[in-house]
């Protein structure tokens, strides 16, 4: 069973009176996502992010295609048990207090009252809000807001978790507790759907990445996948590169750029890694260290989104 | 379960606002200016009614003050119906557009709940906030009238319910509008102008006929009158029912499948919608 089945949904928005252009939100996007994954879902603003979960969760109504969760055919309003929302600007209604709004969207859950009562003080706990819960939500901060929509979106212990971006507003310190709880969560066997722009936080917890633009998806895969640029190695040196070195090296159609202390080399395979070391060797330049270059997620997104312009 | 959750979350909601304050507040204000000038006093010649210690009119019989007590009643709720009505329509407006505002939706419908049931949901807690409200108001009227004149008028009690009933048939044309549009206000107005039209088309034969002979017009009429629910003849009823004359049910039965009717309408459209 996957926790997530998407077979090419997409959605087109009409707005009917003013007879404007149709917007493509999402276009035959297809993905799947295994049971117990931390799945992140990149793209720039307006790629249809929010729109792919909104249809998981029936909010919005695909305009074709199919979707499952949790091996439940949509739109399903009994599969909603067992997930959990943190939606982007949400809005709570402030005239609860932290607490109180958790008991009654814990109850609007279907939670059983007595449940509810041994689970929300853990909860606030876990989340960092347990010395608000007597404020009333107007007078929360954005990020105290977003800690407490979290709890919100655990209240029912949901095997599967939509955080549409989790850490938006909130401090440092926070953001590593988040990403914490989200690991620990995934420990539990829990899957979590993730919209984020924080390439560097995704890169952190995310075991599989999606990366959407203009509601096309342009790639998908491990963080490794998607980061490993091609066999590109750094080579340490301690002295100087020879003429000979390097007109053996261009003989053997190695791709080098150097300086003194460093050679950059684009190999297409371990074969020719090894003979440039022998080659250096040889001339008895001595190495002091060599690395496999890897680009961050944020490198490789914005290389993939520049690629999308130019063609 | 959840549909109750929704309620107590919807009274929650209306109890934070400052207009419930003030219809409470009036309310009590009224109850106890009644339970403070009305007195009546056993004479010789029968019973003496009293506003302010002074008496009003001849001493009477008994029976003739439990029917002077009843038109009393009934004027009184006539008077205040639209007070009470206007007042609920402004003070629960707003609950609709404010539960399917961005950003609060999602956190509604991420919940085990079908959009019909939301609704419901919202619809419940403005009427059963209105039933306190109205029970109240009438319930404390009619102990006043019990313990001050002695006069135990079930039927002005059981009125409550009644005029509930009324709030909740026009709910269904605010909610209508609460779905169609954001905010408060085009509800409100809307509803007022219902009400305004109700009437019209209630008189419609002295009225609106006189604007067109054509036939096919005053059916028209004739059909949307059937089709609304029917504010102005369930005032009327209400008066029968305190004057303890008997209910007539046609306008019961009438407004119930017109609101059950536009209350479908507006699930059929929240169902429809994107958020
Ligand atoms: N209710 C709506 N009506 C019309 N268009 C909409 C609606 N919601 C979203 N859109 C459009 O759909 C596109 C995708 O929006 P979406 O919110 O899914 O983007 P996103 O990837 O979540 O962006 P962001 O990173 O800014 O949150 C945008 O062009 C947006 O304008
Ligand atoms: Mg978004």
């Amino acid at each position: 069973m996957h926790a997530i089945l998407s077979e090419s949904l997409s959605k087109t928005y009409r707005s009917g009176i003013t007879g404007k252009q149709p917007i493509i939100a999402l276009a035959n996007f297809s993905v799947e996502v295994a049971p117990g994954q931390i799945f992140s879902l990149l793209g720039p603003n307006g790629a249809g992010k929010t729109t792919f979960v909104k249809i998981l969760l029936s909010l919005t109504h695909p305009t074709s295609g199919r979707a499952s969760i949790l091996g439940r055919q949509l739109p399903d309003v009994k599969v909603r048990e067992r997930i959990g929302y943190l939606p982007e600007n949400h809005r709570y209604p402030g005239y609860l207090t932290g607490e109180q709004l958790l008991r009654s969207f814990g109850q609007l859950g279907g939670i059983h009252r007595s449940a509810l009562r041994s689970r929300i003080n853990p909860l606030m706990e876990l989340v960092g809000v347990a010395q608000w819960r007597s404020m009333k939500v107007r007078k929360y901060s954005k990020g105290m807001m977003q800690r407490l929509g979290l709890a919100q979106a655990l209240i029912n212990d949901p095997e599967l978790l939509f955080l549409d971006e989790p850490t938006d507003g909130v401090d440092p310190v926070g953001r590593k507790e988040i990403r914490d709880i989200l690991l620990n969560l995934k420990a539990q066997g829990k899957t979590i759907f993730l919209n984020s722009h924080l390439l560097s936080e995704v890169e952190l917890i995310s075991d599989r990445v999606a990366i959407l633009d203009k509601g096309t998806l342009l790639k998908i895969g491990t963080v490794d996948e998607l980061t490993s640029v091609g066999p590109e190695y750094l080579i340490g040196i301690g002295a100087d590169l020879t003429e000979g070195f390097l007109h053996e090296a261009s003989a053997l159609l190695l791709k080098l750029s150097y300086t003194s202390d460093s050679i950059s080399a684009q190999l297409s395979s371990t074969e020719e890694l090894n003979k440039l070391i022998d080659l250096l060797r040889k001339y008895g330049i001595e190495i002091t260290s060599i690395v496999k270059k890897r680009s961050t997620l944020e490198d490789s997104f914005i290389n993939l989104l520049k690629k999308e312009v130019v063609s | 379960m959840k549909i109750w959750g929704l309620v107590t979350i919807t009274l929650r909601e209306l109890s934070a606002k400052a207009t419930l304050i003030v219809l409470a507040g009036i309310s009590t204000l009224i109850i106890l200016g009644i339970f403070l000038s009305l007195s009546s006093s056993q004479v010789e010649d029968g019973i003496n009614l009293m506003f302010f210690g002074s008496s009003v009119g001849s001493p009477v019989s008994h029976e003739s003050l439990h029917e002077i007590v009843h038109g009393i009643q009934a004027t009184l709720t006539k008077g205040l119906f639209w007070g009470i009505v206007l007042f609920g329509v402004i003070a629960t407006a707003g609950i609709i557009p404010s539960a399917l505002e961005k950003g609060t939706v999602d956190l509604y419908l991420s919940k085990p709940i079908a959009r019909w049931e939301l609704l419901l949901g919202k619809y419940l807690g403005a009427v059963v906030l209105m039933l306190f409200n109205i029970v109240y108001f009438l319930g404390a009227l009619w102990f006043v009238f019990g313990i001050k004149v002695g006069v135990w008028n079930s039927q002005f009690f059981l009125s409550s319910i009644t005029l509930t009933f009324v709030f909740a048939c026009l709910f269904s044309i605010v909610a209508l509008l609460g779905v169609l549009f954001r905010g408060p206000a085009i509800p409100i107005i809307g509803t007022f102008l219902y009400l305004f039209v109700g009437n019209l088309l209630e008189q419609r034969e002295q009225v609106l006929y006189l604007i067109s002979e054509n036939p096919m017009y005053q059916r028209i009429l004739d059909g949307l009158y059937y089709i609304l629910p029917q504010i102005s003849a369930m005032e009327a009823n209400i008066a029968n029912q305190i004057t303890q004359q008997g209910l007539d049910w046609r306008p019961f039965a009438q407004s119930i499948l017109s609101a059950g009717m536009l209350f479908g309408g507006s699930v059929a459209i929240f169902s429809k919608r994107d958020f």
